[in-house]
């Protein structure tokens, strides 16, 4: 069990590697270094080579990729990102609230989430083909096309502009206190909580329909267990387990949804950090928090697989054993 | 005193595509008396596994009762209300299932199963739960009950996993016990144990068992009385031993004919001997096979498994003759198969053809050593790409091997399928538009349109109905004989191998534990293996018993 | 040949929900292909009074902040996105399919090195995968389609493998092996027609994902650049007078729904048809 998971583990490290290698390739090798991201036609037009050069060399870009990365990665893994190109200010400070402000409204997105999206999976899974199924399918399919921002924006129109329960947009700082913010959530959650509920409840309606199926159950009913153990004891877990990694992605897909709520309703997360970010081409920045990003994908995907092999006995001897 | 009661019992599935129901089990009627044995034998889709699970008043999902009565000890249980069914399953009527893996809780452990059972219908607490687990364990001769208890389902045994199925079962001491092919999913001499323990369970507590089975030979151990099914009708009924001697319908004497019997006598003498002279034309030598793991993250912590797939062996096989591969699942004989087609490449010792090595894997060999080595897979099905008419899986092969093409290839193709008694109609169709005997017999058309001089045929009758197989066997003999090619058949039937070969090398984990002609195999059997398994085959008990002192495997 | 034995109006009738979102999508189609036709102005052409209420006899929809007509700007809205989207996606599908299918019956560490690639892009939340190739490559619709197709080449390469899996250790593989065919031969011959439902049902789920994708890009402003007119841009663009003129946000908000919503109908109702779901039907026995 244990090798298992350090198994995980050390591919979870190879993973961040690669993303980190990804990460470079895609701002300062192949576009040219973070200079040439960050110089517009018209900087370049009005500067002189020499000037040029001379601000490669202060940024300390004049030395081949490979070091660069070397350099770049060995500050990342302590948490130093470099410092901004335009005032020298040092990444971490920049990205440290809005990280945490991100991380607490993604932890609330995903801790009312999980539980609804599972009821209505289940719910739906049980009466499969009946008429609560059908109603169910139908609300998922639309509650998860609907873009985030449009979901957002339909939410300000109506409870801010018709209905003045809201403010249109939420004014706070960087460094406010999560209460504070905790107070101003609601709207933005709800935005990203109704496609994920609808993603996460289909993914659980199929896993709880498979297991519905499985010859075990069969054995059970036909051994007398009441349906209401059937289902809590043989198969949730059952339909739980093959979800897990899906859902550990789906972080991922909170993370996408967090850049695009905080910028319909300013709130002070990594998402606006991130635009702001692109359009003033602070390359540094932007691999911060793509990093960041992967490096907590990545780790709720290392705690979907420890909890697979917790829960699912025959990965657990399979891995072991064999 | 009759304790079931079917009458005319009809059930049904939902069709999806034309959104009709199409019936599975049609007006099928029987008794069975307390403490009788009644056997339901039919072949695949005949309705027989519906029919159990209709017995307790259950539908798979799609399905539907439409009509009948089933009567369980005065009353039609099909009237009952959710609740009070559910009171009588498990408890005074149990099913054992066809596979025991798939039907325990993979993420429970096994005792906790069983227990749940207890504590439900006789409302025992978790002790006392436990302590009468741990008592049927020790009824169903599971070897310590107490660490049996506390494994899960795929760390037991096939044979162990059934077992437990079968306390489990047995819990509540139910008056009726339905067994749904209970032994399918296990070997020839476990599958002995189970039916030997079911039959002392049955005379110790006298419950009355409904026995579902495709193996009449099985009613034949175990039942009185006998059904025979098909398309969800009962075709023939009598007395076990009626039904086996002196079958009524054209359907039941087709069925007792067909079934491969190991005590059958052989119709032909064995003309084996004195071509030995000859150079043989595969020789196996001291061959072995080890599953090596490839360089993984993986291999970096889990040390090399030591069991060697195949150990040590040797056999010579004679131009047009037949040499039977007999064993049992991880008796090695599917490696050696793949390892002479070329799909694996040994680990140790030689494999020769026609004078010359061929140790090498398939992209290493010659075209026409590929061309004159063919196989038939297992699963007729499988063996044939879904996505391709018949005409083009027929003649893609001689387009390769010989340039044939168009009107040539076609023809070609028809007169395979006319050796193997198909019309060239089955061209133009799909594979899964054929039945199960048809895709096996395209697919045996499919390795002789190489003009191969060894066929090698990894159990391709093990997929097929009984009366199906008979048929299957007779064209692949017949076309083996007008081509000449020698034939390596593997298999885990004996009464099949005893039909068709000429030796017969048995396999036990690797090792041959006997070969030769195979009369003298069949009929003086040496190894104490061999023994068993034909004890097992011919449903004998005195054998059976050695099986106990033989050891099961602790884990799958 | 498509599909299974399925005819393309069995599956396009599979379920009400499909014959709405098969409409859906035709009239989304159509109106994006003939908007050119159907547009009273020129979608970026400065014509009336800007912030005219929609019923106004010349401008049917009214105008947006700068004067610009608005059902004109709508009925042009979709065509980038769409047109992005499914290029992106049908170039991650297609190159998606050879590197799933040849990983899954090659295997070693061919396989274990696209694997790992797969699950390194898997790591990188959509959005800030997007934003990486934004800031160093800039903005413009190439590049936005190279980015979609980079996008969803991994989770295509993931589910077709999946299913090659299931493909490459049957028979009918190792005969056509053992025949002497070709890799090459095997993995198209063989093994892609076998894949080609989860292909197509993949291809319909992508395309639909990826315009949700591309339009918050644009919302973002990260993704299509004004003066495009684009449906996710206008509903950014209209956010100044969310008080004045909400119609400027509903609108394109329902545009791009009503398309969303209908391909997942579509596409659902696809994987059901080509039995892809969980829904299992008759047991024999």
């Amino acid at each position: 069990m244990f090798k298992a998971m350090i198994r995980r583990t050390l591919l979870s490290v190879l993973i961040l590697f690669l993303v980190a290698v990804f990460v470079f390739l895609a701002t300062e090798v192949l576009p040219g270094d973070a200079l040439d991201v960050y110089l517009s036609e018209d900087d370049v037009s009005v500067m002189t080579l020499e000037d040029i050069e001379e601000m490669r060399h202060d940024l300390g870009l004049d030395v081949p990729a490979p070091i660069r990365f070397y350099t770049w990665l060995s500050g990342a893994v302590v948490g130093d990102f470099g410092f901004t190109i335009v005032d020298k200010i040092p990444i971490g400070d920049i990205i440290f609230h809005p990280l945490l402000n991100s991380l607490q409204l993604g932890a609330i997105i995903t801790l009312i989430t999980m539980p609804i999206a599972f009821v209505i999976g289940a719910t739906a899974g049980y009466w499969r083909g009946h008429r609560t199924d059908a109603v169910v399918s139908t609300a998922t399919i639309i509650g998860y096309s609907i873009p985030d921002f449009v979901i957002g924006t339909v939410l300000i129109i109506i409870f801010a502009v018709w209905i003045p329960l809201f403010p249109a947009v939420i004014i706070a700082y960087n460094d406010a206190h999560p209460l504070e913010l905790l107070a101003v959530s609601l709207l933005p959650a709800i935005t990203v909580i109704i496609g994920h509920v609808a993603h996460l409840s289909r993914l659980l309606r199929a896993g709880f329909i498979e297991t519905m199926n499985s010859d075990f159950v069969e054995r059970a009913r036909l051994s007398g267990v009441p349906e209401r153990r059937i289902v809590l004891r043989h198969v949730l877990p059952a339909s739980v387990i093959p979800t897990l990694n899906a859902m550990a992605l789906y972080v991922a897909g909170v993370l996408s949804g967090l850049i695009v709520v905080e910028k319909v309703f300013g709130y002070p997360g990594l998402g606006i950090e991130l635009i702001e970010a692109v359009d003033t081409r602070e390359v540094h920045v932007v691999q911060a928090i793509a990093f960041l990003g992967a490096v907590l994908v990545v780790f709720m995907n290392l705690l979907a697989d420890f909890a697979i092999i917790a829960l699912d006995p025959r990965v657990r001897s399979h891995v072991s054993e064999r | 005193m009759t304790l079931l009661d079917v009458r005319d019992l009809q059930v049904a599935y939902h069709n999806p595509s034309s959104g009709g129901l199409t019936l599975a089990v049609d007006g099928v009627s029987f008794k069975v008396d307390r403490g009788e044995t009644l056997g339901i034998v039919g072949e695949s889709g005949c309705g027989k596994t519906t029919l159990a699970r209709a017995l307790m008043a259950y539908c798979r999902p799609g399905g539907v009762i439409v009509g009948g009565e089933v009567v369980f000890d005065g009353q039609n249980i099909l009237e009952l209300k959710d609740e009070q069914i559910r009171e009588l399953r498990g408890s005074r009527m149990a099913m054992v299932p066809q596979d025991p893996l798939t039907s325990l809780t993979y993420h429970m452990k096994v005792g906790p199963q069983i227990d749940e059972i207890l504590r439900i219908h006789q409302k025992l607490g978790a002790q006392a739960a436990r302590l009468a687990t741990l008592k049927l364990f020790d009824g169903t001769n599971l070897p310590a009950p107490e660490k049996i208890y506390g494994r899960y389902p795929h760390e037991n045994s096939g044979g162990q996993r059934q077992r437990v199925v079968i306390a489990g079962a047995l819990a509540c001491e139910p008056d009726l016990l339905i067994l749904d092919e209970p032994t399918t999913a296990l070997d020839t001499t476990t599958e002995m144990q189970v039916l030997k323990l079911v039959k002392e369970l049955r005379d110790r507590l006298g419950t009355a068992l409904v026995y579902i089975t495709h193996d009449l030979t099985l009613t034949d151990y175990i039942c009185e009385n006998v059904l025979v099914m098909r398309d969800g009708k009962v075709v023939e009924r009598g007395t076990a031993s009626q039904i086996f001697s002196a079958p009524q319908t054209d359907y039941g004497k087709m069925l007792v004919s067909a079934i491969p019997r190991v005590d059958a006598d052989i119709a032909e003498p064995t003309p084996a001997a004195e071509k030995k002279t000859e150079e043989a034309l595969l020789k196996v030598e001291h061959l072995s096979y080890r599953y090596s793991q490839r360089w993984s993250i993986e291999a970096l912590f889990n040390p090399q498994e030591e069991q060697l797939a195949v150990d040590d062996v040797s056999f010579e096989l004679q131009r047009g003759e037949t040499i039977g591969l007999v064993g049992e699942s991880g008796s090695g004989k599917s490696t050696v198969a793949n390892i002479v087609v070329g799909l694996m490449a040994p680990t140790m010792g030689t494999v020769s053809f026609d004078g010359a090595p061929i140790n090498m894997i398939d992209k290493f060999r010659s075209e026409d050593l590929r061309r004159r080595i063919q196989i038939v897979f297992q699963d007729p099905l499988s063996s044939l790409n879904p996505r391709c008419r018949i005409e083009s899986i027929l003649t893609r092969p001689l387009k390769i091997f010989f340039g044939m093409s168009g009107p040539a290839a076609r023809d070609r193709a028809v007169e395979l399928l006319e050796d193997m008694e198909l019309s060239a109609d089955l061209l133009k169709r799909f594979p899964r538009q054929l039945s199960g005997g048809q895709q096996q017999r395209v697919a045996i058309a499919r390795a002789f349109t190489a003009k191969p001089d060894l066929i090698l045929c990894d159990e391709v009758t093990s997929a097929l109905d009984v009366s199906v197989q008979a048929h299957v066997l007779k064209l692949l003999k017949g076309i083996q004989v007008k081509t000449g090619a020698a034939c390596l058949f593997i298999s885990h039937d004996l009464g099949v191998v005893k039909q068709v070969a000429n030796e017969t090398v048995v396999l036990q984990k690797g090792q041959v534990v006997e070969a030769g002609i195979t009369r003298t195999v069949f009929d003086h059997p040496k190894h104490t293996y061999t023994q068993l398994l034909l004890a097992a085959a011919l449903r004998r008990e005195d054998y059976a018993d050695l099986t106990l002192s033989a050891p099961e495997g602790s884990s799958a | 040949m498509l599909v299974n034995d399925k005819t393309l109006t069995s599956i396009l009738t599979h379920s009400p929900g499909t014959t709405v979102g098969v409409a859906l999508v035709s009239l989304h189609l159509l109106s994006a292909i003939f908007a050119p036709l159907l547009i009273p102005y020129g979608p970026t052409q400065l014509v009336g009074v800007p912030l005219l209420a929609p019923g106004h006899p010349d401008f049917l929809l009214g105008t947006d902040v700068i004067g610009r007509d608005f059902l004109s700007r709508l009925l042009m809205g979709g065509r980038t996105s769409i047109t992005v989207a499914m290029v992106g996606v049908m170039g991650a599908v297609l190159i998606g399919t050879f590197f799933a299918v040849s990983a899954a019956y090659i295997g070693g560490h061919y396989d274990d090195v696209i694997m790992r690639i797969v699950d390194t892009k898997l790591s990188i939340p959509g959005i800030l995968f997007v934003a990486l190739f934004v800031v160093g490559f800039g903005r413009s619709v190439t590049v936005l389609t190279i980015v979609v197709g980079l996008s969803y080449f991994p989770g295509a390469v993931r589910t077709i493998r999946a299913q090659a899996m299931t493909q490459v250790p049957l028979a009918y593989v190792k005969a056509a092996r053992l025949r002497g065919e070709s890799t090459l031969s095997v993995i198209f011959r063989e093994l892609t027609p076998n894949v080609i439902e989860v292909v197509v049902v993949e291809f319909a789920i992508r395309t639909s994902s990826a315009i949700l994708i591309v339009s918050a890009l644009s919302f973002l402003g990260l993704g299509i650049s004004p003066p495009t007119p684009d449906w996710g841009l206008m509903v950014s663009e209209g956010v100044n007078q969310i008080y004045e003129a909400p119609w400027l946000i509903l609108l394109p908000a329902v545009f791009i729904s009503t398309l969303v919503v209908g391909l997942n109908f579509a596409s659902d109702g696809l994987a059901n048809a080509l039995g892809l779901d969980a829904a299992r039907g008759m047991h024999g026995g």
